[in-house]
């Protein structure tokens, strides 16, 4: 008796267990097929998933959930907008791990170097073919802005926001050295240099910052200096990575690390706000999120911006910022209107307000943006230059950071690194 | 007597089914498709079109410099975190063993580490190793030993070694528990008779206590040769595989061409040649161990 309980127990629980797993599917027809009908109903209504990395107590957030998606769904009865924030680098790999399950979002706001990647994919529509009117919506957005989105001749997305970086200097620093901020890279170098050392305390002090060593980090300096990354049409490396000028932009920055002048880019190093907050970095360049940063972390810190010093290439900072981009899966009507009101004027002059630089020619001419706390960011934006939009960037840029740390740590000359990589890249730029 | 042998067997497969299915569904069945993905181009670029390209990622994986010195690395951690632990493990073991008072609490004391969080003890060797950690504030600052902050986590050695490091401080009380429970069942009238033989200290440790605990060693040197093959969590909150992948181990690697390149073939070919090394391995550990046994008998 007590066995034939046993058994039946066991086949019970085994029962249950099948059942759990099982019925999921099976037991929830209601939804299902209300998602299923909504897109051949369009009077029924419909809700966007939008995805996007303003973090969850920023201002740009409280402006996004109060403002801009009342204000949308107002003005666009029957469309919802679920917007859900996530952490920069999990959105990135929130959206790898969505596609391999098909549960992406409608729409998300991308960083612009992962347009590529995304698009080869094949989970982002090309705007330009499947929307009418795109031509009209995409020429009141900032050209450079819109290069981000572009690969071939085809637009993944809408430019959202733009950003690039310019110089900080700690004002006290400099004046007690008795220099001027430095316009040309030559007087770049020799304020690192001048201003690295050891403070009162005898900690040590660096003249400049520089946390990695990928395109985001190297880009200015390289561009600065007259060189190259690869030729205008992105195919070939070999003669631009490995030029003579860009070669001597690796070897200045070796040079300055391997007297102390500049940081290393350890991770568990002073973080850049605090370094430069702590009077430990006294340069540095950052993009537009630092001031509010520094605001709010040193408020009584004296500092002061300026241009990229710029080299025997002229002052070329490196292009930032975000696209709008929908999926293939998206509800393509609903989520045009989206894109085309996120890049609207009233949207990017209420974003324009919590610090986004926009991309919309019409915000540029606004009294918010002329009175920003970016507007030095506004001057540098026009000789700022987009990382390549190639596919394969992600490796490239990987591979460049793994040279680069070559030359720094003394292992290799800057010319052989440079040489070894401008073959790599051929490879990968061939593919 | 037929009749109760098969509703035994009944009773039996009725009970084992739960675990069997589990352990299929989320073991077996998760193995048998990563071994069906180390065959196929399966990245982002060709997620719903996977092409079969036979042992091509395999090729890959072992042709790829930097597979080359996560595997080194792998070894050289194994190599030297593994006698390391059980070394030390067992002198503290024996130490422990030979006092009278005190054993629980110098128990508790090196059992400690073992229970720390892997993240947490990270995370402080990283803040102590820093440039701007504890360390070069002692050597610097107070005993003005260095005259710079030396850069200790930006060279290959200098983080694997921190990394062995704290494998090792956190390796040893586990080690002393398996070997403090080994030597209390090592009969003490050896040791006795061997005293009255004349064997001094080391002759009694190395002729009794290491061969008497023989089987708990080859336990511990298989179990903590597959631990130091799973080395992860220290290297990547430590180095996080910087500078430049030079301290990149098998897993660290694995997951980062997984997760941030998303080359699911070349990680799904990766952890089937680490299987293989680790079943090789394992294999010879016992090989070595029983015929030492067998030149112990003759």
């Amino acid at each position: 008796m007590k066995k034939t309980i046993a058994i039946l127990l066991a086949v019970c629980c085994v029962g249950l267990m099948l059942a759990s797993c099982g019925s999921t599917p099976a037991s929830s027809p209601a939804p299902a097929s209300a998602a299923g009908e909504a897109p051949t109903v369009p009077t029924e209504e419909v809700t966007l998933q939008f995805w996007h990395h303003y973090s969850a107590q920023s201002a740009e957030n409280e402006t996004l959930m109060n403002i801009l998606i009342p204000k949308f769904e107002q003005e666009n009865p029957g469309i919802k907008v679920n917007a859900v924030s996530h952490e920069w680098a999990d959105l990135h790999d929130k959206l790898l791990i969505s596609a391999q399950s098909n549960t992406l979002p409608d729409v998300a706001r991308l960083d612009s170097a992962w347009i590529p990647e995304f698009q080869q994919m094949d989970i982002l529509v090309a705007l330009n073919q499947e929307m009418s009117d795109f031509d009209s919506v995409a020429g009141n957005l900032l050209e450079s802005a819109m290069s981000t989105a572009k690969i071939g001749d085809d637009f993944f997305g809408l430019a959202l926001n733009t950003n690039t970086k310019i110089l900080y200097y700690n004002t006290k620093a400099l004046a007690d050295a008795g220099i001027a901020p430095p316009a040309t890279m030559d007087d770049f170098v020799a304020a690192a240099k001048t201003l690295a050392g050891t403070n009162g305390d005898g900690q040590q002090v660096w003249g400049y910052n520089e946390p990695g060593l990928s395109g985001w980090n190297l880009c200015p300096f390289i561009w600065s200096c007259g060189g190259e990354l690869t030729n205008p049409e992105q195919t070939i490396a070999t003669g631009y990575i490995n030029s003579e000028a860009t070669v001597g932009a690796i070897q200045m920055l070796a040079d300055l690390y391997q007297s102390d002048s500049i940081t290393g880019w350890n991770s568990g190093d002073i973080p850049m706000t605090d370094g430069f907050g702590t009077g430990r970095y006294l340069m540095m360049l950052e993009g537009p999120w630092k001031t509010a940063e520094l605001a709010g972390a040193y408020p009584d810190l004296e500092y002061g911006t300026a241009p990229m010093p710029a080299g025997a290439g002229g002052s070329h900072s490196v292009l930032g910022g975000e696209d709008i981009s929908m999926f293939t899966s998206a509800n393509k009507e609903a989520a045009w209107l989206f894109l085309q009101f996120m890049t609207g004027e009233f949207a990017q002059e209420e974003m324009a307000k919590c610090g986004q630089i926009p991309v919309n020619k019409a915000t540029m001419e606004t009294e918010t943006v002329k009175n920003a706390d970016f507007a030095p960011y506004i001057e540098a934006l026009p000789n700022a230059k987009s990382r390549p939009t190639v596919a394969a960037w992600t490796e490239m840029d990987n591979d460049l950071m793994v040279s680069v740390t070559a030359v720094m740590n003394g292992e290799k000359s800057a010319q052989d690194a440079m040489d070894e990589l401008a073959l790599k890249w051929d490879a990968l730029l061939a593919q | 007597m037929k009749i109760g042998t098969n509703a035994n067997r009944l009773r039996v497969a009725s009970l084992l089914l739960p675990g069997l299915l589990i352990f299929g569904a989320f073991t077996v069945y998760p193995i048998l498709k990563l071994l069906v993905m180390s065959f196929f181009e399966w990245d982002f670029g060709s997620m719903f079109n996977q092409t079969f390209i036979g042992l091509a990622n395999y090729q890959e994986v072992i042709q790829d410099e930097y597979f080359q010195i996560a595997f080194q690395n792998t070894i050289i951690y194994t190599l030297v975190t593994v006698p390391g632990q059980m070394v030390i493990g067992l002198l503290v073991a024996a130490l422990i063993n030979s006092i009278k008072r005190f054993r629980v609490g110098f128990r508790v004391i090196y059992y400690l580490p073992v229970i720390t969080s892997w993240v947490i003890a990270s995370l402080i060797f990283r803040y102590v190793f820093n440039t701007e950690g504890l360390l070069n504030y002692l050597l610097n600052n107070i005993l003005s030993l260095t005259s710079s902050n030396v850069r200790w986590l930006d060279s290959r050695w200098g983080g694997m070694i921190v990394a062995m490091v704290l494998g090792i401080w956190k390796g040893i009380g586990w080690n002393m528990v398996v070997f403090l429970a080994a030597l209390q069942s090592v009969p003490n009238e050896l040791y006795e008779s061997a005293e009255i033989d004349g064997a001094n200290v080391l002759q009694r440790f190395f002729r009794i206590t290491l061969p008497s605990i023989r089987g708990t060693i080859l336990f511990a040197l298989v179990m903590l040769t597959i631990g130091g093959f799973n080395v992860f969590t220290s290297i990547k909150m430590i180095t996080g595989g910087a500078p430049a992948h030079q301290t990149e181990t098998l897993l660290t690697w694995m997951y980062y061409k997984a997760f941030s390149t998303g080359k699911f073939g070349y990680s799904a070919a990766l952890s089937f040649i680490m299987a293989l090394t680790l079943g090789l391995l394992a294999v010879l550990q016992f090989r070595l161990m029983q015929s030492d046994k067998a030149g112990d008998a003759l």
